[in-house]
């Protein structure tokens, strides 16, 4: 059945030690100072490519049934809903915050 | 993993016929006796019961409640009531009614009741997390008339902030802490029946033989799931905002209180679609049983469930067109607003469609569908009036608003819950009620119903603000006659109380399938055995077949070892979800 | 499904209105699944809040960040990790029937976890000394935005709903490592393991996403 799937001990120390490397690779980019909308969408896309490993491979998603993953999909689906529709207004608004 | 082709596998099974056992001596009511035995049941018939007790005990505050601003409404100037209690009691009304009352009502009682016997499942997936859904739910509750004996909240159900969390008096925290515990309970209800519908279903339930009131729950389960979570981290911003006033939605600390809005109404506006959606699923089952006939465009009714749950999470901005928001967000806003009219408008006319040249049947529970058919397109079409962004800048904040919310809330979802309630009453209790004062009752609603609100539509278009304490004398015929409609409707709840009591002590036994229904759960006894099923129901038709003879629904797994039988050998589809 | 296990199998755990374990267990992961999907949501309104006002004020998230140390966040994402690591070899443990293995790797979390606390505690004491505290309770002076009291209660407000997701999670293991040792869990049944993993991993993913947004801005 597709629940019981069985990582080897290798596997799953492989896949802590790349994620180790990619936490060093984000606290260096850091460093490096990229010119500003980039150095957030390189940090985002590094930490979007851990939290996929540890979904895939700590989480079993990989070797799971489409509908967990398709659930998964469904809450950062309306997460970005949330957040792109309210940006929409809070981006747009005349005077950004009404002034008391 | 489940290949693909092991969906469209299928499977023979040995079946033979099992007849309902008609008034069985043990059901599920006389099984376990004592308090105790029921306040630690697991048994989701029970649970549903004790749910039905509760929002009944809370539709009855709330009720009251209502009678009171009417009462208070009589005359322009303050009758016997000062304006702080107005304030208070309005909220309280709301408050109570929409999260105490509508949001549990049809999927914690009814779906409770329902929702396994329409898969042949024994309980739902998770039972002791269904008992702990109902005492979150208490606790909530119980936190909510604490707060109420200790001040009062005076803010609306909406709690805009920065009211709530600075100016206002009153215990806030214990309310908004009440609800956020609610929030849960309903959390948690919407996860069981997602695993249930997914997991437990009886052999030969594919998707598309599905009964429509379980697509129903199976939507409102969804928003559940999506939306809830987003009010619970609302009403805690908004409690650590009273507390340590963390200003993220105060401008006196810094903070945007129009945020506070956005994500309040990112539930809110899908919650009443929680509320509403498990209502067309019931209307669904009760207009296909009482017209004879098989519904009409079964995956139109299906999906657009499914279409109303998604496009609801688009739409919030409506309620916030004269809040600051901009005009870019309105206008965008607006245009998704109307799309939500699609997907309703599909099920209307599936419904109408289903009726034509049926063999209807006019019993009570029909007869609050055609009731909820009428108010509730009345409360769609001026829906979509007020999502006009033109339109709604004269129209917000008025009385107008209050019908309408009335007219889809009260007229729409209370109608489809008391025509579920009246439709499976008999499978509930054994009894039958009297259908004279059922339908007697029914008429004195509709009629103090539409008393009550269609005066306030012409109010709110005259600019009659809503939440007002007084009001000029121009408008006080409206509110007398208003007021009175409320007596009346108030009457009715009365009635109803009477002959449903009556029917609990005196009522006729009811047979196993009264309406001729052709859903499974007609197909076992009345009142329910303890497990549901004596034995594992199969499938082989759609839930509205009225066209197939009644015994080709009762078939059941024949048991390998027993001295039964089996009669013969069907093929049914196997299903990626379920088990053999 | 029906294929005789070489193990006998021991069926105490399975409730009566399931057909076999196979249904109660799946049915058990995709309820943790869909509450999953609840606590992304939860987290979601948090993290809309950070990015409405980021858009906002950009300025001030680079200057309050430098408030925040890197060098302890990283160190956290690190244990935060290596707890998942642990838990997904305790899970694996449970599956081959290992108990002791199990009840090992499940005390290595429950420690990685309190470590992860505990720099937490030293990381919010640093701050309350300086007066960086949520809102109006604001007093530190280090920061030259007017709205820096914002950018702190949404740092609060973030860590601190984690950090109370991080002791729930404790509870729950230690109540496994008690129900381990009783001899509940076997390869036939091992779901509390299962999804208990599940849940911590969700909290270290939302981890993943806190310490380049709140420590890395620049």
């Amino acid at each position: 059945m597709s629940g019981h799937h069985i990582s080897s001990a290798k596997f799953l120390w492989g896949v802590a030690i790349s994620l180790f490397i990619l936490t060093f690779l984000t606290v260096g980019v850091a460093y490096i100072h990229i010119p500003e909308p980039w150095n957030v969408v390189v940090k985002i896309s590094i930490a979007a490519v851990k939290a996929v490993i540890v979904a895939a491979f700590f989480m079993n998603l990989w070797w799971d049934s489409k509908f967990n993953v398709m659930l998964f999909i469904m809450s950062i689906l309306f997460f970005v809903l949330l957040v792109g529709i309210t940006l929409l207004d809070t981006l747009y608004r005349v005077d950004p915050v009404p002034s008391f | 993993m489940a290949t693909n082709d092991e969906s469209k596998k299928v499977r023979k099974l040995q079946v033979r016929r099992f007849k309902p056992e008609e008034n069985p001596e043990k059901h599920y009511l006389n099984e376990e006796k004592g308090l105790w035995a029921w306040m630690t049941t697991v048994d989701h018939k029970k649970i549903g019961l004790m749910y039905l007790g509760s929002i009944v005990f809370f539709f009855f505050v709330a009720g009251v409640l209502a009678l009171l601003l009417r009462t208070e409404l009589l005359t322009p100037a303050r009758s016997f009531m000062d304006a702080d209690m107005y304030n208070q009691v309005f909220t309280l009304h709301g408050a109570i009614m929409i999260f105490f009352f509508l949001v549990p009502s049809v999927p914690a009682v009814l779906g409770n009741f329902i929702l396994p016997l329409q898969l042949g499942a024994k309980d739902v997936a998770f039972p002791r997390l269904n008992l702990a859904s109902y005492y979150i739910y208490v606790i909530g509750a119980l936190f909510t008339l604490f707060a109420i004996f200790t001040g009062g909240v005076d803010t609306g159900w909406t709690f805009y902030t920065p009211y709530s969390s600075t100016t206002s008096g009153g215990n806030i925290m214990a309310m908004t802490f009440g609800i956020f515990i609610l929030g849960f309970s309903s959390i948690l209800t919407g996860i069981n029946f997602m695993v249930t519908i997914h997991k437990m279903r009886s052999p030969g339930i594919t998707w598309n033989k599905l009964p429509l009131n379980l697509w129903g729950l199976y939507a409102t389960s969804i928003i559940q799931i999506l939306a809830t979570p987003v009010l619970a981290i609302t009403l805690l911003l908004l409690t650590m905002e009273r507390m340590l006033s963390i200003g993220i939605f105060d401008p006196a600390i810094g903070g945007d209180p129009v945020l506070y809005q956005h994500f309040f109404w990112f539930y809110s506006h899908p919650a009443v679609y929680i509320m509403i959606v498990p209502g067309f699923g019931i209307i669904s089952e009760v207009i296909s049983t009482f017209s004879r006939k098989v519904i009409f465009g079964y995956w139109a009714i299906a999906l657009s469930s499914l279409a109303i749950a998604f496009i609801g999470f688009l739409v919030w901005g409506h309620h916030m067109f004269t809040a600051g928001q901009s005009s870019l967000a309105n206008m965008v806003f607006s245009f998704l607003t109307f799309l939500v009219g699609i997907p309703t408008g599909i099920k209307i006319f599936n419904w109408l469609a289903t009726m034509y040249k049926g063999s209807i049947d006019l019993k009570t529970p029909m007869v609050y569908a055609l009731v909820f058919l009428f108010l509730f397109t009345i409360g769609g079409f001026t829906g979509i009036m007020l999502g006009a962004l033109a339109v709604d800048i004269h129209l917000h904040d008025t009385y107008y608003v209050v019908a309408h919310f009335h007219y889809v809330m009260m007229g729409g979802m209370v109608m489809a819950f008391l025509a579920g309630l009246h439709y499976w009453w008999p499978k509930m209790f054994g009894k039958m009620y009297s259908e004279f004062w059922a339908k007697i009752t029914c008429a004195v609603i509709f009629v103090g119903f539409n008393m009550t609100f269609l005066p306030q539509f012409v109010m709110g278009a005259q600019g009659m603000p809503r939440r007002y304490f007084n009001y000029i004398d121009q408008f006080q015929s409206f509110h007398q006659f208003s007021t009175i409609g409320a007596y009346i409707m108030g009457v009715g709840f009365v009635m109803m109380a009477a002959y449903m009591i009556h029917s609990l002590v005196k009522g006729k036994p009811a047979s196993s399938n009264p309406w001729g229904s052709r859903a499974l759960e007609w197909q076992t006894s009345s009142p329910v055995p303890l497990h549901n099923f004596e034995h594992t129901p199969v499938i082989i038709n759609g839930p509205y077949d009225y066209h197939k003879p009644m015994s080709e629904f009762q078939l059941g797994i024949a048991a390998k070892h027993g001295h039964h039988h089996a009669e013969e050998e069907v093929a049914v589809k196997v299903s990626k979800q379920e088990k053999e | 499904m029906s294929q005789p296990s070489a193990v006998e199998e021991k069926l105490e755990h399975l409730q009566h209105h399931f057909i076999d374990s196979d249904q109660q267990f799946e049915a058990s992961k995709l309820g943790m699944w869909i509450f999953l999907v609840t606590e992304i949501l939860f987290f979601g309104g948090l993290f809309a809040a950070y990015i409405v006002y980021r858009s906002w004020y950009p300025e001030l998230y680079l200057l309050a960040s430098e408030e925040l140390d890197v060098f302890w966040g990283a160190v956290n994402t690190f244990v935060l990790i290596g707890s998942s690591l642990t838990v997904a070899m305790a899970i694996r443990s449970a599956q081959l029937n290992q108990i002791r293995g199990l009840i090992i790797n499940l005390w290595i979390t429950i420690g990685l976890a309190v470590t992860f606390m505990v720099i937490k505690y030293f990381e919010y004491a640093e701050k309350i000394e300086k007066g960086i505290l949520p809102g109006a309770h604001y007093s530190y002076d280090g920061i030259a935005h007017e709205k820096a009291n914002i950018f702190f209660s949404i740092y609060y407000m973030m860590t601190g709903l984690h950090g109370i997701h991080v002791l729930v999670g404790i509870g729950l293991m230690v109540w496994l490592v008690f129900k381990a040792k009783k001899k509940v869990f076997h390869s036939g049944y091992y779901t509390p393991v299962e999804i208990t993993g599940l849940y911590w991993h969700l909290v270290d993913v939302i981890w993943i996403f806190l310490f380049p947004l709140l420590y890395l801005i620049d």
